[in-house]
């Protein structure tokens, strides 16, 4: 069974008997329906089975225009006149090493590989594309350029029913700053990988000024040559008409052509824009950069503002810079992914902190979705976590492109485990364990991406040929900036002779009797990835662009799920009403430090805490019952012990987690992430003094800070040889 | 207090629940009584469970000598075991008080150390322990006890008592140069030892005037002519008034801050008492406040002095101000009755009693200030009172340029519904569907709101305008409260179902919560153990199978050293000695 391209008319009768939630409904329930121990015979599953087994592979979202030979011969340009002209900047091609004769890009005559290939191509070619005209010519003819663009966005906002209509020219892009829900009328246009057809559901969109700003690119019509151009323009021109009122409909008409894209951009208000912008410190967040106000890079058009979008144009209208070799490394993994799944990829992407790991992965599984219904992703970076609220290590499958940062994404994984501080130093083996315990619910039927921590030096080094080793990486992603490497490349050649923290090279086995296969299993096909976006390798100083502040947005954006989806006012956090649970039902304990049993409370009050699952009953005589150490178990998600009532033995719990996965929760896990500041400095309607926030403390104090850490010191000697020179 | 004028106050997080809890942990910490240390050293394992790695480094160290003082006096370890952990407690908090004070270029610890008074001595105990021979256990004592000392000085004992300067996050992440740092130190120190100079300045020179009206007072008394005007001004009372004066135009801000303090231009209720004025509340009606003649007179030489715009317009700012930080009703009513005092004496319109005050010279000014009308109302608007609508009635109607008489109604009426929710003189007869209706429950709400607000002055006004005017609770349905408990059932959870008011909470306070510090102690526990982590990738065990339970039981007999009533107990005894 082959899914052939609907012609828009039909695809829009789809639209309106299956709610446009989902672009992949239909599959998805039937993927999360399989047994994944496979031994279920129902008819039903039966017929599923089979259903897979002749399909091979799902195949969803097909994009069947093939690029023309013009721009092929642009990709062949670029790629030489590139290589000449930068000699001496070290332009780190992908290696690609296979060993053991394991032929990742297997030839295969379907179809259906073909395309996989030509999009995987495509990848390569977008980029390049986008990107091709500013790299090669002079920086003056690049400024010109993007000047002849400026004034280029053809957009009306109807006031009526509160929606913009924007109209691209083919290879028209977009970069901004702002929030909305994006629907393509027509045409097709790409955002961070993903694209995005005439006929799909509205997708939000998230551009805050804490990362790389989101870009909407429009590429070229994918619809079969049966209609003429004329046909094209007056089909475009229809839509115009049924989204916009006569009066701004005449200035937009002109523009439309039969290879443009229009597309819809609705204002986005949801529980979390909601939520955050209720905070003043982050009404902001959404808003142009500091470094873009000081650049002049906002481009003024009332039609996009309306909706909350800002246009951004100059140097930041750049938005994602890809390197050759991340194109590369993208439309390499984008075609293991057509192999046959006989030995599923398993993708692991490392590098140093700010190597760009993070927009990586958004990029691969965006690029993915647009061909498969869903993509595993287990989380290993306790700092940085793309679907769970920080120091959590998660197990989750993908279904919806990611077209925002972390915070507006946080979504409920399928499996998690609570370690509970930002960084795994503390118990290295704990967090080994953790992550093992995950991989056991890995069903090895799709294929997998397994993101990393920024810490590769040392133990963090160690850590990471430990994960290599244990998850069997087939695919590995190693992310570099700069000139000097980060660390080690992770070659084969190199982890067969490399010291991890648990896991050891295999002994040496003589040349003549070891069988190859056994071999071939264990290796992986490296990819590197020189990362050359500005400020690659340091962390953003600008507002909401800090660690710590990203986790804290990260939270926010979990909490929000409290708040209700109707419009309403916005309940800060101690208006709900709480869950209640006795001190003897469920366990306590503190991942980070020793807490005295008779003041664990002083601890656990006003705290966020891990819902976890404990194997065991719970079942105390009275007071708290506590652990005597940490547990590795399932954690279902965060709350907040909100109060403790002493006289009843109760504590009472705050948390978006549904009563359903509650009721098993037997176990609180306090951690070392703490309760964003501003949800106890912003109590509104509170009249008694707020506990644990003072106005009192006084910084200036000596001793009254955190145990800081400097780095880069130089002694005072250095100095004055240097003022001798 | 002098603090006030000091400036924008920030919130921190904390790890204490409260001013009591802080100053319970600092007396029990210095009490040289090693129970209660110990309680101290776990409370403050509690507090660094709460800070995480944002536990300052005072309150680490100071636990950590602490801990070596108690083992020392427990007796159960030998001195080379004493010496080891002396040594490195001691190191770890020289290191990690001075490492802050380090800048880019590195310095030698002597030269920090000998910034903040810490004795050459101690860096070289510090430099022993680490390179050099381990020092005897005489001297690991006494550098503790001194670094303790230290460490009470400058930490403890100053730490909640000033205003704060700098957040967390700022101050670990500056990078100031140390002589930089140590100057700004100095010059704030400097300054507000200054300000405190001349705030006591101005209240001696305030009370040396107060003294000498109570002198004339009584002298009127005496003669039974209280009720008439005063005579001209002493020879004393002049010298006091060109002293305040010459004050007044050096330090004016200090001084407008005095005057508005209880005593000064509000009375206390022993002067009223002495001014034979009844200091009940009752006979005043806070919707039109006014001063009593008597009590206007006895300021009435001051004003004469200070009557220049340059003096009026800050004292208006300085009296609305205090007007919006939440006073007692006995302060509000005379800061808006002096509010009205002034824009009535500063009224165009000459009505007959501004004529007769005019005839006997009892007007505050001789020329009309011209005030920022504008500021003026948002001022005014921005303390609501029970008299805001009076006094915004006193302001509109005496403004240069009127506003449209509309929009004076408007503003009079959203006013008084503001601000006089038990009157129902403002009953809503024109108003058309499409206006909102206020509950007294949305405006109550929205009243706390807007004080929350300025309580905190991070808040931007756009944050008072999206402070929702419905209710902030969740009330959760009928159906909803059994849809969960249903899908509850069975387990140990379920829907607080108590009828609590929670928004009036904050997160870590429930109904019924004492104000103890110590309410939070724990007597009874149980320890539960939980077996065989470690997971192996190529066995499988079944789920849940990996962990087995073991649970202990514990009760007050060999878990907590002490248990409230014991503390309250020592602490009792502790007053005796």
């Amino acid at each position: 069974m082959k899914v052939h391209k609907v012609s828009p008319r039909s695809r829009n009768e789809q639209r309106k008997r299956h709610p446009p939630k989902n672009k992949w409904r239909v599959h998805n329930k039937k993927i999360s329906n399989v047994d994944p121990s496979g031994l279920s015979s129902s008819p039903a599953t039966a017929k599923l089975e089979h259903h897979l087994a002749t399909r091979q592979k799902l195949k969803l979202k097909r994009l069947q225009k093939v690029y023309t030979k013009a721009v092929d011969l642009t990709l062949e340009d670029n790629h030489s006149v590139r290589a000449k002209g930068k000699v001496s900047a070290p332009v780190t091609l992908p290696q690609a090493h296979t060993n053991g004769g394991t032929e990742v890009e297997a030839a295969s005559d379907s179809e259906d590989s073909q395309e996989w290939r030509s999009y995987a191509k495509s990848v390569l070619q977008n980029g390049m594309e986008r990107r091709g005209g500013r790299e090669n010519s002079a920086p003056a003819a690049s400024e010109q350029l993007e000047d002849e663009e400026l004034p280029g966005y053809h957009a009306q906002h109807d006031h009526v029913q509160n929606h913009t209509v924007l109209v691209l020219q083919q290879g028209q892009s977009l970069c901004f700053r702002g929030r909305c829900l994006l629907t393509c009328l027509s045409g097709r246009v790409e955002v961070l990988g993903f694209t995005i057809e005439q006929g799909q559901q509205p997708y939000p969109l998230f551009s805050p000024s804490s990362h790389c700003p989101l870009t909407i690119t429009a590429l070229g019509d994918c619809t079969p040559s049966t209609k003429n151009k004329k046909e094209g323009r007056l089909e475009a021109k229809a839509i115009v008409r049924k989204y916009l009122s006569s009066e701004p409909r005449k200035r937009l008409l002109s523009e439309v052509d039969s290879d443009s894209c229009v597309v819809l951009l609705q204002p986005l208000d949801t529980p979390l824009t909601r939520f955050l912008s209720s905070f003043s410190e982050l009404s902001p967040l959404f808003d142009i950069n500091s470094k873009e106000l000081r650049s002049q890079a906002a481009v003024y058009d009332p039609a996009l503002s309306a909706v909350g979008v800002t246009a951004l144009r100059g140097p930041c209208r750049q938005g994602l810079v890809t390197s050759l070799s991340y194109r590369e490394a993208l439309s390499n993994l984008l075609s293991a992914w057509e192999g046959d799944f006989d030995r599923c990829p398993i993708v692991l992407v490392c590098g140093a902190k700010n190597s760009g790991k993070s927009t990586f992965n958004r990029h691969l599984i965006n690029s993915l979705l647009n061909h498969t219904a869903s993509v595993e992703y287990l989380e290993c970076d306790l700092g940085q976590t793309e679907f769970t609220p920080p120091g959590c290590l998660s197990l989750s499958t993908v279904t919806e492109p990611l077209l925002g940062p972390p915070f507006t994404h946080q979504r409920e994984p399928d499996h998690m485990v609570f370690y509970g501080q930002a960084d795994c130093q503390a118990d290295l083996d704990r967090y080994l364990d953790s992550l093992k315990t995950l991989w056991r619910h890995y069903s090895g039927e799709n294929p997998i991406i397994i993101n990393t921590m920024g810490w590769v030096k040392g133990h963090g080094f160690q850590l990471l040929l430990d994960l290599i080793r244990f998850f069997s990486v087939t695919h590995l992603v190693q992310l570099s900036y700069g000139d000097t490497p980060q660390c080690h490349s992770l070659t084969p050649e190199f982890l067969r002779s490399a010291q991890g923290w648990q896991t050891h090279p295999p002994s040496q086995p003589s040349i003549t009797d070891e069988p190859v296969s056994h071999l071939s299993a264990r290796s992986h096909v490296l990819l590197s990835v020189h990362s050359e976006f500005e400020g690659a390798g340091t962390s953003g100083e600008m507002r909401h662009q800090r660690s710590n502040e990203l986790r804290d947005l990260a939270l926010l954006g979990y909490f929000s799920h409290l708040q209700s989806s109707e419009p309403g006012p916005i309940r800060p956090l101690h208006c709900f009403t709480p869950y209640q649970v006795p001190h003897s039902a469920v366990a306590i304990g503190v991942t980070h430090c020793e807490v005295a049993p008779n003041h664990i409370l002083y601890a656990a009050n006003a705290s966020l805490v891990g819902l976890c699952c404990l194997g065991e009953k719970v079942s105390g005589r009275g007071g708290p019952v506590l652990l005597s150490q940490v547990p590795i178990c399932h954690c279902v998600g965060l709350g907040v012990l909100r109060g403790v009532d002493m006289a009843r033995g109760l504590y009472f719990l705050v948390t978006p987690v549904p009563p359903a996965a509650l009721r098993q929760v037997n176990c609180l896990l306090l951690g070392e992430i703490k309760m964003p500041k501003i949800l106890f400095t912003t109590q509104h309607g509170v009249e008694m003094e707020l506990p644990y926030v003072t106005t009192d403390y006084s910084f200036d104090i000596t001793g009254a800070g955190k145990l800081h850490v400097f780095k880069r010191r130089t002694r005072t000697c250095f100095v004055n040889t240097k003022t001798n020179n | 207090s002098i603090n006030e004028s000091v400036g924008p106050t920030l919130r921190h997080v904390v790890a204490w629940m409260s001013r009591a809890e802080w100053e319970q942990l600092l007396e029990n910490l210095h009490s040289g009584q090693t129970a209660l240390q110990t309680h101290a050293l776990h409370r403050l394992s509690a507090w660094r469970g709460r800070f995480g790695n944002n536990t300052p480094v005072a309150v680490e160290s100071t636990a950590n000598l602490v801990r070596c003082q108690v083992l020392d006096s427990s007796g159960k370890l030998e001195g080379d075991d004493l010496v080891l952990l002396y040594s490195m407690a001691l190191t770890r908090c020289v290191n990690l008080i001075l490492e802050r004070r380090q800048s880019r270029v590195a310095r030698s610890l002597r030269n920090l150390a000998s910034k903040l008074n810490i004795p050459e001595w101690i860096v070289n105990l510090r430099h022993d322990m680490t390179h050099r021979r381990l020092p005897s256990l005489k001297w690991c004592r006494k550098g503790c006890e001194f670094i303790l000392n230290w460490l009470r000085q400058e930490y403890w004992s100053r730490q909640l008592n000033g205003r704060v300067i700098e957040d967390w996050s700022s101050s670990s992440e500056e990078e100031e140069d140390e002589e930089e740092r140590s100057k700004r130190h100095e010059e704030e120190r400097a300054k507000r030892q200054r300000d405190i100079e001349a705030h006591k300045k101005a209240r001696e020179l305030l009370i040396s005037y107060e003294r000498e009206q109570f002198q004339v007072y009584e002298e009127l008394q005496s003669r039974n002519s209280e009720h008439g005007p005063w005579p001209n001004a002493t020879a004393d009372l002049s010298w006091i008034l060109a002293q305040i004066k010459q004050f007044g135009s050096e330090s004016r801000d200090v001084l407008v801050g005095a005057l508005v303090q209880d005593g000064f231009l509000i009375p206390t209720g022993e002067q009223l008492e002495s001014l034979d004025i009844n200091p009940s509340e009752d006979l005043l009606d806070p919707l039109t406040p006014c001063l009593p003649r008597v009590f206007l007179r006895f300021w009435f030489p001051l004003w004469k002095v200070l009557n220049s715009p340059s003096f009026i317009t800050p004292i208006m700012d300085k009296l609305f101000a205090e007007l919006s930080n939440e006073p007692t009703n006995h302060r509000a009513y005379y800061i808006s009755a002096w509010i009205s005092e002034i824009l009535h004496c500063n009224s165009k319109s000459e009505s007959k009693a501004v004529r007769r005050m005019k005839m006997m010279k009892e007007r505050i000014f001789v020329s009309r200030v011209l005030f920022q009308w504008q500021d003026l109302i948002s001022a005014c608007l921005n303390a609501p009172c029970p008299a805001t609508p009076f006094l915004l009635q006193q302001i509109l109607s005496d403004m240069d340029k009127p506003l449209p008489p509309a929009t004076q109604q408007n503003l009079l009426r959203l006013c008084s519904i503001y601000t006089q929710s038990n009157h129902g003189d403002c009953s809503p007869t024109n108003t058309d569907s499409s206006q909102t209706v206020y509950t007294l429950e949305s405006l109550q709400e929205r009243l706390e709101g807007a004080t929350h607000d300025r309580l905190s002055p991070n808040h931007t006004p756009q944050t008072v305008q999206a402070t929702p005017t419905t209710d902030l609770q969740e009330y959760l349905s009928a159906e909803t409260i059994q849809e969960r408990n249903a899908a509850l059932r069975g387990s140990p959870w379920s829907v607080c179902t108590d009828k609590v008011p929670w928004k009036l909470y904050p997160l870590g306070k429930v109904p019924g919560q004492s104000e103890d510090p110590s309410c939070l102690m724990v007597e009874t526990y149980s320890t539960l153990t939980v077996f065989d982590q470690q997971v192996e990738l190529d066995h499988i065990p079944p789920p849940h199978g990996n962990t087995s339970g073991l649970m202990q039981s514990r009760t007050g007999s060999d878990g907590p050293l002490w248990t409230h009533n014991d503390l309250s107990k020592l602490k009792a005894g502790l007053k005796l000695f």
